[in-house]
């Protein structure tokens, strides 16, 4: 009687956990690609604006087309890459080109009185903020699902379900390079 | 922004710090809370004793405060604000504190403004809060909302006007913070214990002036030598005055804690504390109260809107950190 209790018991407490371990582990990998499907809107976002920027600054900037041509290249080399490695470094280029373009607006007041630009400007330097910040999280939320998936007991239930670890977001070194602006 | 093995970090920003910081002030506001159940069940206790006690000596006295009907009342009441917090805090009705004078803005007329509430909900993995403006110059800024889902952060016009996007974003971290770390809800939930606190010692209070309060009060003048009367009459006066007054200050220092937690959270989405440092020293400049604050939502606010602590006055009664204080903390995350 007494260990029919106890078995009982054991098993409620086993399948509990059970269940909530999966859920966590559902729940994990749900924010983890919804943070990848982020990156990849916001992404794509930048893509469609900067031709607009190149645009709109192009005339004021006359000085400045090998910079404007080196930004629509990247871009456009970032929107024909495949796979997540070539496109890390292509959207990593096109970062650092448009960072050098901005601080070579700064020295075009007459574009900083362009309601225009500014805006697209502020569209761009949004979308460049949530890119990082949807990696980031990203980032964060892997690390725990990873974390889970490898860890005993709960790597026995991922491994049960299918539950794998996700790839952490690098960032490659041209990004993390400060661009090198010529102040006439 | 990268570290191979661990969180990403930015500047030098050592990815640890804010975590450990969050850590502290998760272990603190427990701490916290079970202070403020203490104080519930001392409340309890003394008015069990004070229920039971028939009369007697000193020692007779101080075994009534450890008697079962001093256990039972402690156990009741302590219970009871674990019970009403707890719910308050698993339920979070859909309740939008509301913070008079603040309307919604569109995108089309704050752009940069949705833009940053934006980039901070997707660094903190939540949806999209709405988006409010208080008319008055005077910069400050406050979030709202009892879930993650159904919440509001609002700046003044002043707050607009005077910070730079980077210090724009770090004002709007620490708003997103207090939503990603249901502080609404925290707050509802102390205030929800403080409050039974003081009910309940208010009615103990009466029914003692009244003198319909334990079994023994009339034969208080005729057993003098007792003596233990007297012990637990002051006893209980003291619990029942002090618990609401020590209750109120465990609420303001649990405020002060999720204000540093807020702090170290924007960080946490920002990786940039230097924009959050230099809207903190500008808003604590020009702080001045405003129409549609009050003490009841002063919490509310990312700085004080009705007190200025800019010096390291230490008050027991503050619901925000000195500035210096939580200025120092957020150097030490940067360090």
């Amino acid at each position: 009687m007494d260990t029919t209790w106890i078995v009982i018991g054991i098993v409620v407490v086993v399948g509990l956990w059970l269940a909530m371990t999966y859920n966590r582990l559902v729940s994990l990998r749900n924010q983890a690609r919804n943070a990848w499907s982020q990156i990849d809107v916001q992404l794509k976002r930048r893509h469609d604006l900067i031709p607009n920027l190149v645009e709109v600054v192009k005339d004021a900037m006359g000085y400045e087309q090998e910079t404007l041509r080196q930004v629509v290249e990247a871009r456009n080399s970032a929107v024909n890459a495949k796979g997540p490695a070539e496109v890390g470094v292509a959207e990593a280029a096109l970062t650092a080109a448009t960072t050098k373009l901005f601080a070579l607006m700064e020295n075009y007041p007459q574009l900083k009185a362009n309601d225009n630009v500014m805006q697209l400007q502020e569209e761009l330097t949004t979308t460049e903020n949530k890119i990082s910040f949807a990696r980031q999280f990203y980032n964060d939320s892997i690390m725990g699902l990873n974390n889970m998936v490898q860890s005993f007991p709960a790597n026995m239930i991922a491994g049960m379900f299918g539950f794998a670890v996700m790839p952490h977001l690098d960032i490659p070194d041209a990004e993390r390079a400060v661009p090198k602006v010529d102040l006439r | 922004m990268s570290a191979p093995s661990s969180a990403p970090v930015a500047s030098g920003l050592a990815s640890t710090d804010f975590m450990s910081a969050q850590r502290r002030n998760r272990r603190m506001t427990r701490w916290l809370l079970i202070v403020l159940t203490l104080i519930a069940a001392g409340l309890g206790a003394s008015i069990g004793a004070m229920l039971e006690f028939e009369g007697g000596t000193a020692s007779d006295a101080l075994s009534a405060l450890t008697g079962p009907a001093a256990i039972a009342g402690a156990m009741l009441l302590g219970l009871a604000s674990l019970l009403w917090s707890g719910i308050t805090l698993a339920l979070g009705d859909r309740l939008l504190a509301g913070i008079s004078g603040a309307r919604e803005v569109g995108r089309e007329n704050e752009p940069q403004l949705h833009n940053i509430v934006e980039e901070m909900a997707i660094a903190a993995g939540l949806p999209k809060p709405k988006v409010l403006v208080i008319e008055t110059e005077v910069p400050n800024a406050f979030a709202t909302g009892m879930r993650t889902s159904r919440a509001a952060i609002g700046v003044t016009r002043g707050l607009l006007d005077s910070l730079s996007r980077t210090e724009l974003q770090g004002v709007i971290g620490h708003e997103m913070g207090h939503i990603a770390n249901l502080d609404t809800r925290y707050m509802t939930a102390v205030g929800v214990t403080v409050g039974l606190i003081a009910m309940v010692s208010e009615i103990a209070l009466r029914a003692f002036r009244w003198g319909s309060f334990g079994r023994s009060r009339s034969s208080a003048g005729d057993n003098k030598k007792g003596g233990g009367q007297l012990i637990l009459i002051v006893v209980f006066l003291v619990f029942a005055i002090l618990a609401p007054i020590a209750a109120k200050f465990v609420q303001f220092a649990v405020s002060r804690q999720r204000e540093y937690l807020a702090d170290a959270t924007s960080v946490q989405f920002t990786r940039n504390p230097e924009g959050l440092i230099g809207a903190l020293r500008k808003l604590t400049e020009a702080a001045k109260p405003f129409p549609g604050v009050s003490g009841a939502t002063q919490h509310l606010f990312i700085i004080n809107p009705l007190r200025q602590f800019t010096s390291r006055t230490w008050s027991l009664l503050a619901t925000h950190p000195a500035l210096e204080d939580r200025i120092a903390r957020l150097e030490n995350l940067g360090a």
